[in-house]
C-alpha cells in the first residue's frame, strides 16, 4: 500500500496537536510553516521525528530545514516513502 | 550553634506518588498506616513495589485550588511532553509553592533557589529511547538531548515557577534527599536566597537498575514463599522500590515572618559525612557520628530527641546497623525515643526518600501524631520503641530524620516543631 499525501498530512497535523495541544489539527494548513502555527524549534523537531517514526519513513535530519511549509514537509516525506 | 531563632523554616510542602496525589492524602495514609506496597507483577523482579499512578499534568494542575492560570499554562507548556519523573516533580513543586503562599505573597525571582534531589533519574527514559533509536537513529526522541539530563527537572521547575535564583541537582544515592535539604538550608542560611524549594525527584527504575539492586541482594526478590518483612522486622530481606515526588520549601525566619506565613516545622541542624567506603556495607559508627554532629549543629542534646524517622529500608544489614547506631547515640534512652520507618508505607523512594520523609516528619510534628509501622510484628530489637500498630497521638518537639546511601553517605537532619 503506497503512502498518500492525505495520510502524511493527517499524521503530521495530528502530531502537531499532540506535541502542542493548543494548536488544533484542523488549523494545520498546507501553506503555513510550523513556526507560523506557533511551534518552537524543539516542537518542530519533535513533530517531524514522531511523524516519520509513525509512518515508518527514514528521512535524514538535514532535509527538514527551517522555514518549510507544511506542504513542503509532506513532499519531503513522500519522497522517502 | 542553632538554638532555633535562626532555624530554617519549612513553609511549603508538596507530594505526589504511590501513596497519594497530594500532602493531604499522604497525611491520611501516614495516619492510617496504609502501605502503598503491592506485589510486583513480574515473578523475576522485586517481590513488592509501590508504583506511582501515571501523572496527567492537565488533570493534576486543574485539581489544584488557587493555582493561577498563567502558572498552570506554563506547567503544561514546559512539562506537558516531559518524562513522568519530571511531571510528578512539577506537580509536587507546585503544591509546595502554593502551600507556602508564594502566589499571594511572592518573593523576587532571584531570591528563590531550587535544588533537586536525585541522581541517575533518567535511566529508564534512556532505555525507552534506546528502543526507538535501535529501530533507526533518526527516531531518537527529539527532546532526548534535554530530557536525558537529571538537570532537566531543575530547568523545568524553574520555568514553571519563573525562579532565577541559584539551582542545581544533588546526588547522594539513597541519602540524596537529605543531602539536598542540607544544600537548601545552606543557600538560605548564607543569604544567597530567601527561600529554597527542595524537590525529591520521582525515581522510576529502569530494568537494569532493578536488576542491579537485585543482584547485589539489596532489593527483596520475588519468588520466595513469604512476602518480605517490613523494615526492622525479623522477616525483612531487602528493600522494596517506591515511587514518589516530594517538595519542601525552606525559608529564612525573616522572610517567612515578612510574608506572614506560618511554618509547618523547622530545620535546626544537619550533617552529611562519608565513611571512606565505596561499597554498600554501612558503618554504625559513621551513622552514629552523623546523628551526633547534626544534633551538635542544632545545639541540642540526644536527650531532647522525641522521635527518629529512621532510614529503615528492610535491608537486614542496613536495619541492624542503624539500630546499633541509634543505641550508640541514645544509650539508656533507647527505650524512650520513638522510632518509625516511613519506607514501610511508601517503599524506598531512593534519591527522593529524604524529601518524602521530610514531608512526613513535618506533617507528623505539626499535626501531633506518629505513623505506625504496620507489619512490624517481630522487631529485631526488643529494646527499641517502635510506634505500634496504630498511629500514636503525641506532640513531638525534636526529631531526627536519617538517610544512609550506598557508597558511605551518612546523613541526619534535625527537625523541630514550630510553635
Amino acid at each position: 500500500m503506497t503512502l498518500t499525501r492525505e495520510t502524511v498530512h493527517e499524521t503530521l497535523a495530528r502530531t502537531v496537536q499532540l506535541v502542542v495541544p493548543t494548536i488544533d489539527a484542523a488549523s494545520v494548513k498546507p501553506e503555513l510553516t510550523l513556526s507560523e502555527l506557533g511551534c518552537n524549534s524543539i516542537d518542530r523537531a519533535e513533530i517531524v521525528t514522531l511523524t516519520i517514526e509513525e509512518l515508518g519513513l527514514v528521512v535524514p535530519v538535514h532535509e527538514f530545514q527551517q522555514g518549510h511549509s507544511v506542504d513542503t514537509l509532506v513532499e519531503v516525506m513522500l519522497r522517502y516513502a | 550553634m542553632n538554638a532555633g531563632g535562626s532555624a530554617v523554616r519549612i513553609t511549603g510542602l508538596g507530594f505526589l506518588g504511590a501513596p497519594a496525589g497530594d500532602v493531604g492524602g499522604f497525611t491520611e495514609a501516614l495516619r492510617t498506616g496504609r502501605t502503598a506496597l503491592v506485589p510486583a507483577p513480574d515473578g523475576l523482579g522485586p517481590a513488592l513495589h509501590a508504583p506511582a499512578p501515571s501523572v496527567g499534568l492537565g488533570a493534576a494542575t486543574a485539581a489544584m485550588p488557587g493555582l493561577p492560570e498563567p502558572v498552570r499554562l506554563r506547567a503544561l507548556q514546559a512539562a506537558g511532553r516531559s518524562p513522568q519523573p519530571v511531571a510528578a516533580s512539577v506537580v509536587a513543586a507546585l503544591e509546595a509553592w502554593l502551600s507556602a503562599g508564594l502566589d499571594r505573597e511572592p518573593l523576587p525571582p532571584h531570591r528563590v533557589g531550587l535544588v533537586a534531589a536525585g541522581n541517575n533519574t533518567t535511566e529508564h527514559y534512556t532505555e525507552q529511547a534506546r528502543h526507538r533509536y535501535l529501530r533507526n537513529p533518526v527516531y531518537l526522541p527529539a527532546r532526548y538531548g534535554l530530557h536525558h539530563q537529571d538537570t532537566d527537572c531543575v530547568a523545568t521547575v524553574s520555568r514553571v515557577l519563573a525562579t532565577t535564583g541559584e539551582g542545581f541537582t544533588v546526588g547522594g544515592a539513597s541519602a540524596g534527599g537529605n543531602v539536598a535539604l542540607v544544600q537548601g538550608c545552606r543557600l538560605v542560611e548564607t543569604g544567597a536566597v530567601d527561600a529554597c524549594l527542595v524537590i525529591g525527584v520521582l525515581h522510576d527504575l529502569s530494568p537494569l537498575q532493578l536488576r542491579g539492586y537485585l543482584t547485589l541482594g539489596a532489593m527483596a526478590r520475588a519468588g520466595e514463599k513469604d512476602p518480605p518483612g517490613v523494615p526492622f522486622d525479623r522477616s525483612h530481606r531487602g528493600f522494596s522500590p517506591g515511587e514518589a515526588a516530594a517538595a519542601v520549601l525552606l525559608e529564612s525566619a525573616r522572610s517567612a515572618a515578612a510574608r506572614g506565613v506560618r511554618p509547618r516545622a523547622e530545620i535546626r541542624g544537619y550533617h552529611v559525612g562519608l565513611d571512606a567506603n565505596n561499597l554498600a556495607d554501612p558503618s554504625a559508627a559513621a551513622e552514629a557520628d552523623a546523628m551526633r554532629r547534626a544534633l551538635a549543629r542544632a545545639g541540642a542534646d540526644a536527650a531532647e530527641v522525641d522521635y527518629v524517622n529512621t532510614h529503615g529500608t528492610g535491608s537486614p544489614l542496613g536495619d541492624r546497623t542503624e539500630i546499633d547506631a541509634l543505641r550508640a547515640v541514645f544509650g539508656d534512652r533507647i527505650g524512650a525515643v520513638r522510632l518509625n520507618a516511613t519506607k514501610g508505607l511508601t517503599g524506598h523512594c531512593l534519591g527522593a526518600a529524604g524529601v518524602v520523609e521530610a514531608v512526613a516528619v513535618a506533617v507528623q510534628l505539626s499535626e501531633g501524631f506518629l505513623h505506625p509501622d504496620p507489619g512490624l510484628t517481630d522487631p529485631i530489637a526488643g529494646d527499641c520503641r517502635f510506634v505500634p500498630a496504630a498511629a500514636e497521638h503525641v506532640e513531638c518537639g525534636l526529631a531526627l530524620s536519617n538517610g544512609f546511601g550506598f557508597g558511605g553517605f551518612n546523613t541526619s537532619v534535625v527537625f523541630a516543631r514550630s510553635p
